[in-house]
């Protein structure tokens, strides 16, 4: 089989929302449910491998509405690798939440249907950020993850996912609405200097972005860091986000950390793209240190106090994207491919984490970790996997993020900025300290609580298993893996816009 | 052009004014229709396409039709629900508009001396930031939801000054995505009503920390 890079774009687009309309209209039967959803994923995946093949990232593939460089087909790799894997959890999740005895979802087991269409519809909407061209359809496309994924992260319905839910789409709307005032600011700037051809083209600005006026450029960046820093959960703007995060369905915290973050940032890079040039990079890196580096020091008291495992699993996430706005900051190559590289390996284990925090929480019970003990011999199989989990989000060797952190905060270290390389360690090591003394607690010590057994099935294992090793593989071998190598370096060159 | 911002300016602090529900989205539903008028205005002034209507036609569709219809259908199933709130929050949303329309003209002064659309600019700042005094300030959730409306519409009417409008499909899709948003809140509205027994977000401040 051959198809040119269209027709896998258009196969990428098309599969997940037949699916969904399929599922939304609830005549299948269960299983067979089950096994087209794997089916879809499975075959998006596939044509993102074979996009992969195909796709030169040297030459950018732009159709009318539609831009695929090597910064985007990143973000496919890394929506699609989380696809994949939620494709293949969903069956084990839903049959624990849907269970008759303790699950969330006992008395709504018709609702899998909607679960589903849901999930899709969501992770079509992320593929779509990462293909429009346009800054305006990019702010229209991330604007309806946050109602699409409202919808999912309420999906139980309790008071507890009402109230994270109103200020998920309070919070998020009014950030994005700012966005859209620097949008049409971005639009203004260029009626003045370009007039009204190519209207908002990405790539189009990105080539004449030299002409913007400075002083508008720098007023609009302020909103669009604003409106797309708060849907990053960057620190002053981070309300909701633990709140949305530990009260959603667990695989949908996975994709919400894991893909619709990396989106944000992934659009706010863009946007910075095109300003950079007119406002020159010193304000910029100042704003993007400055709040990343907030964001991880908000972060660190919240996870050593913190009693909910998925809370502290969110605020890990903080920790993790405040570090990739920090080395975006940095504005030097090596740490913008390693950027790049954590925003891959965080989505991945993120992913594996929020789906084994949701099995602790079906084991048990409870979210409290301090209800939670003697987890390595009640259940040891979710006690290992945990811990590998959580040895590879701390950034230990050989796991993925080792790899990604180490080269960010190398990145500090060349460029000129060792105290805030000190700095970002210390809130590391800060970081590190409170996870692992919650997690250990959990894992060691006498059983208190019986367990409901041992709920982490073969299938779930082999997939968060490959997820690990996946990220390792990739991230130790990018110097060996040609066309991953290839794509990362052009990925981070238009990172950097031609600066560095 | 003057007469709009005339009334636009009073529905707004009306809007801070009101405790009653339905006549919270009866205000929502007239601001839209000045800010409709408005779009007919300025798209006629540039030429007479289609995407000098578009924008109008979109605005009474969507967002004097459909969004009011919806919480309005919302409201009417809330039995004796009123904003039960001193009478001093109202008038701090009130005070706030006040400040915010001051503070909106010498913003104006300040960056474009002597524009055009000076009055609009200013009372745009003024939808803007009341929108937000009332997604902050008051408690009820559909006052939140009008304060949502009357944000975006802001928005929107400084960006049809500023640029006549936005390329259509990014048009298209911000209605969608205004529309999505009102539907996704009042299906939580609805939900909150049956779980909580109100429609009060204060009662919400379980998850902290």
């Amino acid at each position: 089989m051959n198809f040119d890079i269209r027709e896998l774009i258009y196969i990428i687009l098309a599969l997940p929302l037949i699916f969904s309309a399929i599922s939304a209209a609830n005549f299948l039967g269960k299983d067979v449910l089950h096994w087209l959803n794997r089916l879809v994923a499975t075959g998006v995946g596939a044509a993102i491998v074979m996009l992969l093949m195909t796709f030169d990232s040297d030459i950018p593939f732009a159709g009318q509405y539609i831009y695929l460089d090597a910064l985007s087909m990143w973000m496919l790799i890394i929506i699609g690798t989380l696809y994949f894997a939620f494709a293949w959890t969903s069956k084990a999740y839903l049959d624990r939440d849907t269970n008759k005895r303790y699950g969330y979802l006992r008395r709504f087991g018709y609702l899998e249907g909607r679960f589903y269409a849901l999930s899709h519809v969501f992770v079509w909407i992320m593929l779509l950020v990462v293909l429009v061209n346009n800054l305006g359809l990019m702010w229209v496309t991330i604007e309806a993850t946050t109602l699409v994924s409202a919808l999912l992260v309420a999906f139980k319905f309790t008071r507890n996912s009402l109230e994270a839910t109103w200020k998920y789409v309070m919070v998020c709307t009014v950030g994005i609405c700012l966005a859209l005032l620097g949008t049409i600011i971005v639009y203004y700037i260029q009626l003045n200097t370009m007039g009204s051809e190519n209207a908002l083209n990405w790539l189009y600005l990105s080539q004449h972005s030299k002409l913007m006026d400075p002083a508008m450029a720098k007023f609009a960046l302020c909103f669009l860091f604003v409106g797309y820093g708060t849907k990053i959960g960057l620190a002053p703007m981070h309300s909701w986000l633990p709140d949305a995060y530990s009260e959603a369905p667990a695989l949908t915290s996975g994709l919400l950390s894991g893909s619709l973050c990396s989106c944000a940032v992934y659009v706010l890079i863009r946007n910075i793209i095109i300003l950079m040039p007119a406002i020159g990079i010193d304000f910029i890196s100042s704003l993007c240190l400055f709040f990343g580096l907030f964001t991880i020091a908000v972060a660190v008291p919240f996870v050593v106090v913190q009693r909910d495992i998925k809370r502290m699993l969110a605020y890990s996430s903080m920790e993790n994207y405040g570090l990739m706005m920090a080395a975006f900051g940095l504005f030097v190559p090596v740490a913008a491919q390693a950027m790049l590289l954590n925003l891959f390996n965080h989505a991945l284990v993120k992913f594996s984490l929020f789906y084994m925090a949701g099995t602790v929480i079906g084991e048990y019970g409870t979210k409290n970790m301090m209800r939670i003990h003697g987890m390595m011999v009640q259940v040891p199989r979710s006690a290992t996997f945990l811990l590998l989990g959580i040895v590879a989000l701390l950034g230990m060797p050989p796991f993925g993020i080792f790899f990604s952190k180490f080269y960010m905060l190398y990145g500090f270290f060349v460029s000129d900025h060792p105290c805030l390389g000190v700095l970002t360690l210390v809130l590391l090591a800060g970081m590190l300290i409170g996870i692992l003394y919650h997690v250990l607690r959990m894992l060691g010590g006498r059983p208190k609580r019986k367990a409901a057994g041992e709920l982490f099935g073969f299938i779930d294992s082999l997939v968060i298993a490959g997820l690990l090793i996946f990220g390792f593989v990739v991230s130790a071998g990018l110097g060996e893996i040609t066309i991953l190598n290839h794509l990362i370096n052009n990925a981070a060159k238009i990172v950097l816009g031609g600066v560095a | 052009m003057d007469y709009l911002v005339v009334f636009l300016v009073l529905v707004v602090f009306l809007q801070t004014r009101v405790t009653d529900l339905k006549r919270a989205v009866v205000c929502l539903a007239s601001q839209s229709v000045i800010i409709a008028i408005a779009c007919f205005v300025i798209g006629f002034s540039h030429g007479n396409d289609i995407h000098a209507v578009m924008p109008g036609v979109l605005t009474l569709i969507v967002k004097v039709i459909f969004i009011p219809g919806a919480v309005y259908r919302l409201v009417q199933k809330l039995k004796n629900e009123r904003e039960i709130v001193s009478a001093s929050n109202v008038n701090y949303s009130t005070m706030a508009a006040a400040l915010f329309l001051v503070m909106g003209y010498a913003l104006v002064e300040r960056l474009m001396p002597g524009a055009a659309g000076r009055d609009i600019v200013a009372s745009s700042i003024l939808m803007i930031m009341t929108g937000l005094s009332l997604m902050v300030l008051r408690k009820r959730a559909i006052i939140q939801i009008c304060g949502l409306i009357t944000l975006e519409n802001g928005i929107y009417l400084l960006g049809l000054l500023m640029t006549e409008g936005l390329p259509l499909v990014v048009e298209l899709g911000v209605f969608l995505d205004v529309l999505i948003a009102v539907v996704v809140l009042v299906i939580l509205t609805s939900r909150m009503r049956l779980s909580f027994m109100t429609t009060d977000t204060s009662v919400m401040k379980k998850l902290k920390g």
